[in-house]
């Protein structure tokens, strides 16, 4: 009797524990949040893109291992540091790690983790540069990256020993400016610095570390608090865990490996070898860029410049004025307004390539409108003047006698506009569309061959556009437009 | 005879500046009107209020009962009945001569294809340019193309037709061509408003003859009134001018 009744007690017992344990792992996992995280495109050792094209670097390690020991999921956004920083205080994105320095400046707008890297700036300079002081600066040139401690730091001291500051959107740009003796030396956090020299970068540290500062994770002030205590308990977690140490160790510490990448074929052909899946993904996303915006700006700028020869006072007016703001705001402000000015309006997310597309279809419409309405301009008077006397509708003269006439006109700039479409695509890369000239920018941070990867791109960019002008070419000759 | 169109009181302004100042008019059913004047003096502008080509400033204009400055009124439907013919032919470039007759009856729905081919056809015998109906409208001389654009105007069957100076654009050879299409037309009883600087049309042709200086109507009358008795002295001024080149 009692065995018997240990061994239904037993069996509840056993029953429960599983239950509980199922529970335990299953309400977690259900629960788990998925969090948008932006970062810059290339801050190695921080961030950076590796050859299979995954996010790796001490930021990115940490703020997985810190997601999978907290609970939560994380989406890596590479979008560049500003646009990053912009996203995060327009709610686009839920938090930022990218090397952030935590200043009282930045405060007022972001609520920081508690450090998780300590770092100081240091000057650099080309290997064959005679300059070690600060002193020896005077009248000279140097090179920062925009939103960096170093800017802030060059820019402090600027007056003080008389050099100008020149500033960079990225890294190898301003590596670049050093070594080609455009810029006398550049101002950079000690382990970026560090680790893009251990990577071929032919320049050299002659100064101590100077103004340390701390890296902070941080969320836009007031929000995604939960997001903030999980990230300063999950750093805590790996601190004592051992696991912080094991990140930074593998990209600072001294058996830091070198990025397979310095031995690696560096030639024309084996970085398009190399980088062959990243170059076609750049250049599918490009042209499919190209071809949506431009069916979305033909759609808009036909339509805008229609209004613009309706006999109506209040369209022709509404035309005008689309096309002024449109055609007079430059591309690159259009997209950073639409993509991060926008949702802080509305609280509204817009995907990049929404964004992006939107942003095309404005600015190339306006220019389509302008031609379209020209065009139509262009065709004589007498023409509609005919086709009312005979007793035809506006609409019915436009199509059948106007448009036939004025579409004539409009092909040369159809096909020039198209072009352009698909130049301004690579503007779309500071919003981080993943498209070809960022696909350029993503390599480059990695393996730091700016001019080879630059031609390469650029051959592409010259290869599709001749390739487009010979179709509309062609499609030209069939039609006898 | 009735009253096919009456214009009273009809001002036509463009900012400050008065180009038809009060004009009074009737004509009849099956009479011809020619209009002259010195250049500037606002003959095209009288003729294309007419179709509503220029919207009238004050005043009214009737056509076959129907006031077309009136807003309430089917402008297109009015000009379906009112055949207009111009100075620069304006013929559809980006159509063959075929098409350019074709469009609006085919458009308007008043025939079919099979049907508007054939009127478009017949047309342009009565113009004598059956031949042309392939042709492009490039290929054509100045009076080819004019006599194609009143073959046009007269796809719709209008019961008016107005033309503004048809011969002024044309080499001296051509004239006669594009003339005789239009006595034709005369006297077939059409009501027409001609605006011409060819006084012997207008004298073989003409009903009555309008001279029109400064805005107004300065005097009118049948064309031996007008061309052996002129009174107002800016008519016989024009006409010396004219008469003596
Ligand atoms: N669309 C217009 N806008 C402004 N002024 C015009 C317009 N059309 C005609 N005018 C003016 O009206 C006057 C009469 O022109 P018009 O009727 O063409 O004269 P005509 O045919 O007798 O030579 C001229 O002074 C001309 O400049
Ligand atoms: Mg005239």
């Amino acid at each position: 009797m009692k065995r018997k009744m240990w061994a239904v007690l037993t069996t509840l017992a056993v029953f429960f524990a599983c239950l509980v344990t199922f529970n335990l792992s299953a309400t977690p996992a259900k629960a788990e949040t998925t969090y948008t995280i932006g970062t810059d495109v290339t801050f190695p050792p921080f961030e950076f893109a590796n050859k299979q094209n995954k996010y790796v670097g001490i930021d990115m390690d940490l703020i997985r291992a810190i997601a999978k020991n907290q609970r939560f999921k994380v989406k890596i956004k590479p979008v560049g540091f500003n646009a990053a920083v912009q996203s995060v205080q327009s709610g686009q994105l839920d938090g930022v790690i990218a090397g952030m320095s935590i200043t009282k400046e930045r405060e007022a707008t972001f609520d920081f983790s508690k450090p998780y890297f300590t770092s100081g700036v240091v000057m650099a300079v080309a290997k064959n540069s005679k300059i070690t002081k600060l002193s020896q600066l005077k009248g000279k040139k140097v090179a920062v990256k925009t939103g960096t401690s170093g800017a802030d730091y060059a820019n402090s001291i600027k007056n003080k020993y008389g050099f100008k500051v020149v500033t960079f959107d990225d890294s190898n740009n301003m590596y670049e400016d050093v070594m080609t003796g455009n810029s006398a030396a550049c101002f950079e956090d000690s382990p970026v610095m560090r680790y893009g020299i251990k990577q071929g970068t032919k320049l050299k540290i002659v100064t101590k570390p100077a103004e340390n500062g701390s890296y902070g994770f941080a969320v836009e002030k007031g929000h995604n608090q939960k997001l903030l205590k999980s990230f300063n308990k999950g750093l805590a977690n790996l601190k004592a865990n051992g696991q912080y140490k094991k990140i930074t160790e593998k990209y600072l510490g001294k058996d830091a490996s070198k990025d397979t990448d310095s031995t690696s074929d560096n030639s024309f052909f084996g970085l398009i070898k190399q980088n062959k899946s990243a170059l076609w993904s750049g250049f599918k996303e490009t042209l499919w860029l190209t071809v949506v915006s431009i069916i979305f700006a033909t759609i808009f700028g036909v339509l805008v410049g229609l209004m613009g020869v309706f006999p109506n006072k209040f369209l022709n007016g509404l035309s005008t004025t689309l096309i002024y703001i449109f055609r007079g705001l430059p591309l690159l402000v259009l997209a950073l307004f639409i993509y991060t000015g926008i949702p802080s309006l509305t609280g509204q997310k817009i995907p990049a390539f929404v964004a992006g597309i939107i942003t095309l279809m404005f600015n190339e419409g306006a220019y389509i409108a302008a031609f379209v309405k020209g065009g139509i301009n262009a065709v004589d008077t007498g023409q509609m003047e005919a086709a009312r006397s005979l007793g035809l509708p506006f609409g019915r003269a436009m199509r059948k006698v106007i448009l036939p006439q004025g579409i004539r006109i409009m092909v040369p700039s159809f096909i020039n506009q198209f072009i352009i479409t698909l130049k301004d695509t690579s503007i779309l890369s500071i919003i981080g569309i993943l498209e070809l000239t960022q696909t350029g920018k993503i390599i480059i941070a990695r393996n730091l061959q700016g001019f080879k990867v630059w031609t390469i791109i650029a051959i592409i960019y010259l290869v599709v556009i001749t390739l487009l002008t010979w179709l509309s070419n062609w499609v030209q000759k069939r039609s006898k437009l | 005879m009735s009253t096919r169109l009456k214009v009273t009181d009809l001002v036509k302004t463009y900012g400050d500046n008065e180009v038809l100042k009060g004009i009074n008019l009737e004509v009849q059913n099956n009479e011809v009107v020619v209009i002259i004047g010195p250049s500037g003096s606002g003959k095209s502008t009288l003729l294309r209020t007419l179709n509503k080509l220029e919207a009238p400033t004050s005043g009214s204009i009737v056509i076959d009962g129907y006031d077309i400055a009136d807003p309430k009124t089917d402008i297109n439907k009015v000009r379906e009945n009112i055949g207009m013919v111009f100075q620069h032919f304006n013929l559809f470039n980006n159509m063959t001569v075929g098409e350019n007759i074709m469009l609006a009856p085919t458009e308007l729905k008043k025939s079919d294809k099979t049907a508007a081919e054939k009127q478009a056809k017949q047309l342009l015998a009565t113009v004598g340019l059956e031949e042309k109906f392939d042709a492009r409208v490039q290929s054509l001389s100045g009076g080819q193309e004019q006599r194609v654009a009143i073959a046009r105007a007269l796809a719709m069957n209008p019961d008016i037709m107005l033309f503004d100076e048809p011969t002024s654009a044309l080499d001296p050879e051509m004239v006669g061509d594009v003339l005789e299409v239009m006595k034709t037309l005369a006297k077939q009883g059409m009501t027409m408003v001609v605006v011409t600087h060819e006084m012997g049309f207008a004298k073989e042709v003409a009903d009555r003859v309008i001279f029109v200086d400064d805005g107004n109507i300065q005097e009118q009358g049948t064309p031996e009134e007008i061309f052996d008795h002129p009174k107002h002295p800016r008519l016989q001024d024009f006409l010396n001018k004219v008469l003596n080149v």
